[in-house]
């Protein structure tokens, strides 16, 4: 599935950044530097970006403007980082985020 | 803390439009926007927006929003982008969100143009990834360039949802539904039909039951709603969808103004609680004025009228021009919004049943049910003529305010007149050239060129085409009616590209005679057709 779309028929070609890789959940993915992480994760076909802290419920892209918080996610170790306005960049590393926080970096909160 | 004559809240068209005009007195003005990029909803807005010339009809919206942009740069206005105003106090003074600092600033005069958020409706599954905004689909196509699912349930049928089912049909998604818990498409009928004739089915009366899916959307269930908006048992379906696209309605942004305490109305036909203002869009405190969807939902093209008048007022509130002056400027430009306001689709007529257009044509019922007309109704409209040789055919049934068809046809064809909502009429004494100028230009995609004398028993249809590949010369397949279903095998005998087009091509198909009245769309198939 490839969800890039090659021409457009009145916008032509889609400029894009340098492409760059970063890892998401330990994956490496690559994407556009400068586009919103959100677009590069969408396209590489990842649609849960958190689950909610009270029935872990899954959560993605809703608003793609910043306004609805759906879609934060543990960015270079800080979390609730919303990835639908935040510009993807070389080697970040990007982790679905469990409640507040990575489940892989928080051993305290896995176990609770 | 930093001063200016007018702080403009919102680089939307009324914004944008409120600064070039206050600028153009002399007033120091600075616009703040949250967004990355200008010109509000305009950027995301690929389409050929409706109005008339004067309110830059024909234009697709993004071209809109940057032309507005380089107004107002031109002007000196400073427009400062990713800056929040989180605040907005009586004394005129605002605080800004930019990065991670709060900075304080002060405008002698104030103008809040910040638009209108989305609404959202609840439905069992509705939180899960996979059901967004209308404008997040716009958001991740139009300017990221990538699609927010391959197969699309699209949910209301106003305007937004037709335009946007649209744009993602052009983003190479497939619209499996459009769905409206409403009897009656809410939207213009000509951008339904433009949808209908692909094939897209229309759900009218239906709601979503639940979306399905654990981790993400893999289906949806619809069922069909009784005149309660109960659901009626038996009548749930089950489709295939990995995205549900929500278009249930704005409402306007107005937090600011209230926080100021402006004195607010709660005003269901302009969606929601707005400000009170008045002509000049100044609300109840001196100095600060709105304009544009945060005083009543609209349209671009309204939103840039007000947006002037408002500019225009606020140079008189600080001394700049006469109150003659401002009372002459502001009276032509209301005028020219009052006309825009007339028509079906006026704010006075939401709600309300229409039959007949103001010259009294009967308003086709299947067109408000399914998105296209039955053949039997569409020769009754005045846009729709027989003629020997070729000649434009106008679909366009509504009394919408549009008109840039008549300005399009150099041998004057078509004809709406002094009232921009009246319904285009084909004049059959004028000698049409088949230029296909008027259907570049239809904002609605609904014009055609109809040659019934072709070739010996085969008419010609050119059709306006917005979608890649595009089809060469020579290329069969099949000839789709206005409902999308195939009526004919179909050849393309010329395809025409232009700048002045702007990105609409012009397919021209050969067909059998008897098809001239059905056939409205090409569906390639080189193999079978
Ligand atoms: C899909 C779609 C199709 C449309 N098609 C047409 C058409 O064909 N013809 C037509 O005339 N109209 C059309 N419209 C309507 C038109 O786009 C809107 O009516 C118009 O954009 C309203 O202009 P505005 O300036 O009031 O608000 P907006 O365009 O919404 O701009 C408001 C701006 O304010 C900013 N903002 C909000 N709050 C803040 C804050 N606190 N701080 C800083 N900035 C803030 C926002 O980021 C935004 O950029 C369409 C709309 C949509 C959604
Ligand atoms: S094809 Fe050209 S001449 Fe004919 S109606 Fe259209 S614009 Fe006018
Ligand atoms: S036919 Fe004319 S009035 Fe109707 S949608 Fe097209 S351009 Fe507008
Ligand atoms: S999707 Fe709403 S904040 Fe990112």
């Amino acid at each position: 599935m490839n969800s890039r779309i090659k021409e457009h028929p009145i916008l032509g070609k889609i400029e894009k950044g340098r492409r760059v890789t970063f890892s998401h959940d330990g994956n490496i993915i690559e994407g556009f530097e400068g586009e919103p992480i959100s677009a590069a994760l969408k396209a590489a076909g990842v649609m849960v970006h958190r689950h909610t802290q009270k029935y872990g419920a899954p959560r993605g892209i809703f608003c793609a403007i910043g306004r609805c918080t759906d879609c934060v996610m543990v960015v270079d170790g800080k979390p609730n980082i919303r990835t639908c306005i935040t510009p993807l960049a070389e080697g970040m590393i990007v982790e679905t985020q469990y409640g507040v926080s990575a489940k892989s970096t928080n051993k305290a909160e896995g176990m609770a | 803390m930093k001063r200016y004559d007018l702080i403009v809240v919102g680089a939307g068209p009324a914004g944008l439009s409120a600064a070039v005009e206050a600028a153009k007195y002399g007033l120091k003005v600075v616009v703040f926007d949250e967004n990355a990029n200008p010109g509000g909803q305009l950027f995301k807005q690929v389409h050929k927006f409706f109005g008339s010339k004067e309110h830059k009809a024909k234009i697709r919206g993004f071209r809109i929003g940057s032309q507005l942009l380089e107004e107002a740069n031109n002007l000196g206005v400073e427009v400062v982008l990713n800056a929040t105003v989180a605040g907005l106090f009586q004394d005129k003074e605002i605080t800004v969100r930019i990065k991670d600092s709060i900075q304080h600033y002060k405008g002698d005069a104030i103008l809040v143009a910040t638009g209108a958020a989305e609404n959202m409706v609840p439905f069992k599954g509705w939180t899960l990834p996979g059901v967004i905004g209308a404008g997040a689909a716009q958001t991740m196509m139009n300017l990221h360039g990538v699609v927010p699912g391959q197969k699309i349930l699209m949910l209301g049928s106003g305007n937004v949802g037709l335009v946007v089912s649209y744009q993602l049909l052009q983003a190479g998604c497939e619209v499996v539904a459009l769905v409206d818990a409403a009897p009656k498409i809410g939207g213009y009928g000509v951008h339904a039909a433009k949808l209908a004739r692909t094939g897209v089915p229309f759900y009218l009366s239906h709601t979503i039951i639940k979306a399905e899916g654990t981790d993400c959307v893999t289906g949806v269930t619809i069922a069909e709603v009784d005149k309660t908006w109960k659901t009626i048992p038996g009548t749930a379906k089950s489709l295939a969808v990995d995205t549900i696209c929500l278009a249930v309605g704005l409402s306007p942004m107005a937090q600011l103004l209230k926080m100021a305490g402006c004195i607010m109305e709660d005003n269901p036909k302009k969606g929601g609680q707005v400000p009170v203002c008045n002509a000049y869009g100044e609300t109840s405190l001196r100095g600060v004025f709105v304009a544009g969807d945060v005083s009543g939902v609209e349209e671009a093209s309204s939103a840039m009228i007000e947006g002037r008048i408002a500019g225009i007022a606020a140079a008189e509130y600080l001394g700049y021009i006469d109150k003659a002056v401002l009372t002459e400027v502001a009276e032509a430009l209301e005028s020219a919004l009052s006309s825009l306001r007339q028509g079906m689709f006026a704010v006075e007529n939401r709600g309300k049943n229409i039959e007949k257009t103001d010259e009294g044509y009967v308003v086709s019922q299947h067109l408000l049910k399914k998105g296209y007309f039955q053949d039997a109704e569409v020769e009754k409209y005045p846009g729709v003529t027989r003629q020997p040789g070729v000649h434009a055919v106008i679909e366009c049934s509504q009394n919408i305010p549009c008109n840039p068809c008549q300005d399009a046809c150099p041998r004057h064809c078509i004809k709406i007149g002094d009232k921009i909502t009246s319904l285009p009429v084909v004049d059959e004494t004028a000698n049409c050239s088949g230029c296909g100028m008027c259907v570049a230009a239809c904002s609605g995609q609904a014009i055609f060129l109809v040659n019934e004398g072709y070739e010996a028993g085969y008419a010609s249809i050119t059709i306006p085409y917005e979608f890649l590949p595009l089809p060469g010369e020579g290329d069969r397949g099949w000839a789709l009616d206005r409902g999308g279903s195939k009526v004919c095998a179909a050849e393309v005998v010329k395809v025409q590209t232009a700048p002045v087009f702007d990105h609409t091509s012009l397919l021209t198909i050969k067909v059998p005679v008897a098809m001239a009245m059905k056939a409205r769309f090409f569906k390639e198939d080189n193999c079978h057709a």
